[in-house]
């Protein structure tokens, strides 16, 4: 009895999950037809998004039990019994690193946008569309069917493309979002095709049968893999497939541009988990390894480089997304036991770092609108908590030993060293002293050197940053530093994931 | 007379009610002048009166279809030089659809139709279309076919040319009459070509009493066959004989557009495939034509759709697009013998005409409201037709296959059975879709784009309008119907379970000796 009990409960949870941010929306889509006073109700739409994004969160640690204990929390439905498609939503240790980083960046970014977002009479449908961005992302990690799995990794993309097209800054963001849609659109087919073959080669739906058994010609493993692999490598902006991303992150207002960087890049990470890396066997992968470590250590070092070059400091943490989906790759790429788990870690750390950056550059931005790095410096004074938060989260990136990311990228790369290629693994390590470059010299031409153009006017006065936005960073500079101390309990869920899901293959 | 009566019971009532309808406008129109403004009422009210009657005429047949599985019910008199009507599964599907839109497009014109007046001739016309296309689907005999089918293209030239207002509609209606008519005589030729041949005009349905095929065994009956195929394709627009198409389907009233972009293009289409598999053409060879041509179809059908500046024709344009995804899941069904992809391919249909019929009502009400032609010109329409420039995106969001709305269900099932057969053409024919999915989104997008951004300085009506609920109420319909279909696939994909194996039985042909 306690059993039922207990799973009708965890299903509960299950659906709460990405049901509370969708009942949120369609909320916030109402509060926008009662307007009598606009600032009340964009204040109101703030606090219906934040108490849905916390929600989602606690609905995620209260299936942490059930997990422990060994249950996958799981819901099902028949939705198209004549085409074997179910919708069914499943909570297993792989998707756990994925949605805890996407609800924790949805959260922390809403609260960052009472504080950025400026209220009009369309700030409720900037809050139903953040938060069908974010059902679209927990939606797309929970999904147990590759139907309902590609209905919300579109979602993910329509609705943030919505985001940049009304919300985006500048004149171009038309063009940006349609840039934007295409693109990763493109990138979506290539999933759809590969997702396709391998429900046709089972003709059923369910991610549980795919595992269990997807007897594909020989020929036609590979070209699922190769379509799924570059398909969600899209997704992760990995070059040359990145063309999207420095526009769309640039263009986009602050909170979406964290969403993206630090959850939704590495929607396509999870989907190489999912499906190749899981699916496939070791065998099946193995043609894949070299591929895909070169193509990382190319992206990890072209966005270095690119962020070294770049003017404007939106663009050149943008950048940094590219290289660090790079590292990502590369672990993934490198098959081996620490290079996967690596990156899973690296998903997470990298959601929170990006995340804190992002959230400083905002600061800054409001402070002093200017962009341009040439036009800035100088900024520690003014602003100490920026100050410090930004070194902390340059510190993090550059994989300096206090902070989160250099127990990843310490993972990442001794998974290179295990490989055959040794060589690889080696130019990805002396690569990361590119990210350090540029890191470095960010947080210290923005914050502690002088501004070189003299005949710029003066900044404005020392301006107090809203608690709202001032908040969330400080909390993530602060997470980026204890998870640096202590990554175990997250690392621990890691393990956990490719003990049960690549546990038989590898 | 023999067989069953539920067959011509739907198109009595079309037949009937064109009569009475066209009998009551005239009426109406002497009784009294005073009555004018709510003569329009009166009669889209009664034409969808009649429509709907029609609509429940044909539930008994699907019943009865249902239960027997796919033998279709028959009607008329047998033995050579008979006429006769089946109702089998495929036209069952395409009245039904028919029927629908029609009821929808009629309520509509209540409004709409004050830009055009002269409803005593356009109701009766709207309900000659559709009877003309119930009939052609429904026909059992050569002779059944070619009347209807020309009942439905004389009224389709009368309503495409019905804006008398512009040069540019009749202009379009006159190309639309001249190609339509070449193809008439073309078909008519070749319908006497078979005759000659086999000497019935019977389009046999059983393999027991059909034997061998004696067109395909003769000269004679190959020419009339290809002359066949060729007045029917014209009809159905494809590519190479497309050129009538955007012209008239730009041009036509929108409320005309959204039945004929909608129902009637794909009707004559299963008016070929019915007609050319039963007289014995072989399925494979016909499904790899519909392949190749499916392929050309939705590749030219989206780069000039690309290119378009005027919101209809672009609309025109995407609907040779989307017939093409239809046609390459019908296709890969023929060919492979998969009844499964036929049945996806008949999905995009119903679905399409949902998407299709709401897009071109909702480009009317724009049209009608803030007088915008191109595409330029719908700027504002999220601020001053606010529930509009919503529905307008749910059509177009599905069309271009945006999940969860209704055509991304018709692709992925469309792309789920034609990945079965492992062949170089398939993968080829996918690898094309796929890029051709890509390639619509460059206008789709923009269009949608284009709804939500504010006219430049001194553009526009300026302020929010409200709609009639003469607009409002079948905008509403469809688009529930968009989104039930996207959400809920699983029904409508049932409906058109016995569409697959009726056509690969009609296919399935004693080779010729």
């Amino acid at each position: 009895m306690d059993l039922v009990r207990a799973s009708r409960l965890h299903t509960m949870w299950l659906l709460i999950v990405p049901g509370a941010p969708l009942a949120a929306a369609l909320v916030l889509i109402l509060v926008r037809s009662l307007p009598p006073r606009v600032a009340n109700a964009a204040r109101l739409a703030g606090w219906i998004a934040g108490i849905a994004a916390v929600l989602s969160l606690a609905g995620i640690s209260a299936l942490l039990p059930a997990l422990e204990s060994g249950n996958v929390p799981s819901f099902d439905l028949e939705w198209i019994p004549a085409a074997g498609v179910q919708f069914s939503l499943r909570f297993d240790w792989l998707a756990l690193p994925f949605l805890i980083t996407q609800a924790g960046v949805t959260l922390l970014a809403v609260i960052y946008a009472w504080g950025y977002h400026h209220a009009d009479e369309r700030t409720p449908f900037f809050y139903a569309f953040l938060m069908l961005f974010a059902v679209g992302m927990s939606g797309t990690i929970l999904a147990g069917d590759v139907f309902v799995f590609y209905v919300f990794w579109e979602l993910m993309l329509v609705a943030s493309c919505t985001l940049i097209a009304v919300w985006g800054e500048g004149e171009r963001r038309g063009a940006v979002a349609l840039k934007y849609f295409i693109f990763t659109h493109l990138g979506s087919l290539l999933v759809l095709v590969g997702l396709i073959l391998l429900y046709s080669a089972t003709g059923n739906a369910s991610f549980a049968a795919l595992q269990s058994g997807a007897d594909l010609v020989p020929g036609l493993v590979q070209a699922a893999a190769v379509l799924l692999i570059v398909g969600f490598c899209v997704k992760m902006a990995v070059f040359p497939l990145h063309l999207w991303l420095p526009d769309a992150h640039t263009v986009a207002p602050m909170p979406v541009t964290i969403m993206l960087a630090a959850a939704m890049l590495s929607m396509g990470a999870y989907g190489i988990l999912r499906f190749p890396l899981s699916i496939l066997t070791a065998a099946q992968m193995a043609p894949f390894a070299v591929p895909m470590m070169v193509a990382g250590i190319v992206s990890e070092l072209y966005g270095a480089l690119m962020a070294l070059a770049e003017q404007d400091i939106k663009r050149i943490i943008a950048y940094s997304s590219v290289s660090q989906m790079g590292y990502v790759l590369f672990g993934l790429g490198t098959l081996t036991y620490s290079g996967i788990a690596g990156a899973t870690l690296h998903v997470v750390y990298h959601g929170i770092v990006k995340a804190l950056l992002f959230m400083c550059i905002g600061l800054v931005i409001r402070a002093t609108g200017r962009r341009r790095i040439t036009e800035l410096g100088g900024l520690g004074k003014a602003m100490p908590l920026a100050a410090v938060c930004a070194s902390v989260g340059a510190l993090a990136i550059s994989g300096a030993p206090p902070f989160c990311i250099f127990a990843s990228e310490w993972m990442i790369f001794a998974g290179g060293f295990h490989t055959p290629y040794v060589g690889l693994a080696a130019l990805s390590l002396f690569g990361s002293l590119l990210t350090v470059g540029y890191a470095l010299w960010f947080a210290g031409r923005l914050f502690f050197a002088g501004s070189t153009e003299a005949a710029l006017p003066p900044l404005p006065a020392r301006s107090r940053s809203p608690w709202a936005m001032a908040g969330p960073t400080t909390f993530l500079a602060v997470l980026a530093l204890v998870e640096g101390l202590f990554p175990a309990a997250i690392f621990r869920w890691v393990v956990a994931e490719l003990a049960s899901i690549l546990g038989g293959n590898w | 007379v023999t067989g069953s009566v539920w067959v011509i019971l739907p198109l009595a009532c079309l037949g009937g009610g064109a009569v009475v309808v066209a009998l009551v406008g005239r009426l109406l129109a002497r009784l009294s002048p005073r009555l004018a403004p709510a003569r329009n009422g009166l009669l889209a009210l009664l034409t969808a009166l009649v429509f709907g009657a029609s609509l429940l005429a044909s539930l008994p047949l699907l019943a009865l279809a249902s239960r027997e599985a796919f033998v279709g019910l028959e009607w008329g008199s047998q033995g050579p030089g008979s006429a006769s009507l089946r109702a089998d599964p495929g036209a069952l599907i395409v009245i039904v659809v028919a029927l629908a839109l029609g009821l929808i497009v009629a309520v509509y014109s209540g409004r709409y139709l004050a830009l055009d007046r002269r409803y005593d001739a356009y109701y009766p016309l709207l309900l000659l279309l559709v009877a003309g296309l119930a009939g052609m689907v429904l026909a059992a005999d050569l002779f059944n076919l070619y009347m209807f089918c020309e009942l439905m293209s004389v009224a389709a030239y009368a309503l495409v040319a019905f804006r008398r207002r512009t040069d540019t509609a009749i202009e379009a209606g006159f190309k639309y009459l001249i190609m339509g008519s070449v193809s008439s005589a073309i078909l008519l030729m070749g319908i006497t070509f078979v005759y000659r041949s086999t000497g019935s005009l019977a389009l046999p349905e059983v393999r027991a009493a059909r034997g061998p095929s004696l067109v395909m065994a003769s000269v004679w009956g190959r020419a009339g066959l290809a002359c066949l195929l060729v007045g029917l394709a014209v009809k159905s627009a494809f590519v190479p004989l497309h050129t009538w198409l955007p012209d008239a389907h730009g041009r036509a009233p929108s409320s005309v557009s959204a039945l004929l972009s909608g129902i009637i293009v794909q009707s004559a289409f299963y008016a070929l495939l019915k007609a050319s598999l039963s007289l014995g053409l072989p399925a494979r060879s016909l499904g790899t034509g519909l392949i190749l041509l499916s392929l050309l179809d939705m590749t030219l059908g989206n780069v000039l759709a690309l290119a378009q500046t005027h919101t209809k024709r672009l609309l025109a344009y995407s609907t040779i697009a989307q017939t093409g995804y239809m046609m390459f899941g019908v296709g890969v069904g023929l060919r492979y013998d998969l009844p499964a992809a036929v049945q996806a391919g008949f999905f995009l249909l119903v679905a399409h005409a949902a998407m299709k019929g709401l897009a071109f009502l909702c480009k009317g009400v724009c049209h009608f409201y803030c007088d915008s032609f191109t595409i330029g010109q719908l700027r504002g329409t999220a601020r001053d037709l606010p529930l509009v420039a919503v529905a307008f995106s749910v059509a177009l969001g599905g069309l271009a296959g945006v999940p969860p709305l209704a055509g991304f269900a018709g692709k992925w099932f469309i792309a789920a059975q034609v990945v079965r057969p492992a062949d170089a053409l398939v993968y080829a024919g996918l690898a094309i879709v796929v890029l051709n999915g890509l390639l619509s989104l460059g206008y789709y997008l923009p269009l949608i784009g284009t709804l939500y951004t504010l006219p430049a300085e001194g553009q526009g009506s300026g302020g929010r309008v409200h709609i009639s609920a003469w607009m409002a109420v079948p905008l509403a319909a469809l688009g529930g119907l968009v989104l039930a279909i996207g959400f809920c696939p699983g029904p409508w994909l049932g409906w058109l379970a016995h569409v697959g194996p009726y056509l690969l039985m009609l296919g399935d042909q004693v080779p010729p000796r």
